[in-house]
């Protein structure tokens, strides 16, 4: 399986999907998130790999 | 995935935008689209002294390495809030930031300027965390930018940021708050003139920018901004995104053209405040020295 990490969750998904798709299948809105790895973003048609991980930076800020 | 521009790999889609980029392009857009905002709405000139409100966030890191790389003279101004933790954190991040590319950081300690931080003031003041330290904050940036003679001070406020305060403005019809929204608030007497060169860029962009030109920037929240109206906002706007690309930047541009609709408050008569001489609308002293002889007595603010 590969893993995302946003904020404090973790969410384990099929290797094979797109970013774009495992995002959309959790609910969260691609817009609000860069997908991370190795310090590299990552692209929407990147394909999950088995045991990959993956972090999920927030880019909204408030207050 | 290919950039639109030089078609080698992209890793970012902007649909708003109908953009895909690289790194290299992502890069060389934000630096250009600040470049133009700052030139369209006139906000500074390259030989004026520019200073940028920094909080160890991306936004104002990135606006600082931009005005930086675009060739303006731009020192760095960090107010330690006082927070438990986050105050200390964003500090290391923006102090970091500084001693890396040589540049020149103040830092203010709200507790020196006031007698509390935002943390102590919050134990005996009424309104709301996110009010009362915008004002601690407007007062004490102006003031640190007119005694150290710029002629400007820069915020990070972005695409996100603007559209959520529309949209808050709206939702309650706030018709001064509207007429008065705009990229560049200017500069009279002690009040030195107010900036958003970020305006036109989104918060995800700003986000790139920062994990590509390797800017480290604190992610955690403001502990106080938990909850907070305006993120609320911000979601229910990147909701309408989703399906919808271009309406933050649709809601803003539009607005910009039919701002002039909105009166404009009656023009309020600025004094120098008798204690601190600088300007305010108030008959008496200014908010900031209210709160601060509120907080040297102990008594509720």
């Amino acid at each position: 399986m590969a893993t995302l990490k946003h904020r404090d969750k973790t969410y384990t998904v099929k290797p094979g999907a797109t970013l774009e798709r495992a995002l959309r299948e959790l609910g969260i809105i691609p817009e609000t998130v860069l997908p991370v790895k190795e310090g590299k973003i990552l692209p929407p048609d990147h394909r999950l790999e088995e045991d990959e991980e993956v972090e999920l930076v927030d880019v909204i800020s408030g207050g | 995935m290919r950039c639109t521009i030089c078609k080698k790999p992209a890793v970012i889609k902007l649909r708003h935008a109908n953009l895909k980029l690289c790194p290299e392009h992502l890069v060389a857009r934000v630096e250009k689209v600040v470049a133009e905002t700052i030139k369209k709405f006139r906000m500074f000139t390259p030989e004026e002294r520019v200073l940028v409100a920094v909080s160890g966030g991306k936004d104002s890191l990135a606006l600082w390495e931009i005005l930086t790389k675009l060739g303006y003279r731009a020192d760095g101004v960090y107010l330690d809030l006082g927070i438990a933790g986050y105050s200390e954190r964003s500090r290391e991040f923006s102090e970091a930031f500084a001693a890396a590319r040589g540049l020149a950081l103040r830092v203010v300690r709200v507790e020196g300027e006031l007698g509390a931080g935002i943390d102590g003031l919050l134990r005996f003041a009424r309104g709301k965390p996110c009010s009362l330290c915008g004002t601690v904050k407007r007062y004490l940036l102006n003031r640190v930018a007119y005694e150290g003679g710029y002629h400007v001070l820069a915020t990070g406020h972005n695409l996100d940021d603007e559209a959520a305060t529309l949209l808050g403005n709206v939702l309650r019809w706030e018709e001064g708050y509207l007429a008065r929204q705009y990229p560049v608030l200017p500069g009279e007497g002690k009040l030195v003139r107010r900036v958003k060169p970020l305006l036109f860029l989104s918060e995800r962009e700003v986000a790139a920018y920062c994990i590509i030109s390797g800017i480290e920037y604190i992610y955690e929240e403001c502990p106080h901004a938990v909850g907070a109206r305006s993120i609320a906002l911000k979601h229910v706007l990147n909701e309408l995104e989703d399906r919808y690309p271009g309406t933050k930047l649709g809601f803003i541009r539009g607005f910009l053209k039919v701002r002039g609709r909105f009166e404009p408050p009656e023009p309020v008569e600025l004094r120098d405040c008798p204690v601190c001489g600088m300007p305010t609308a108030a008959e008496g002293p200014c908010r900031f020295c209210r709160l601060k002889e509120r907080v040297s007595h102990g008594a509720p603010a």
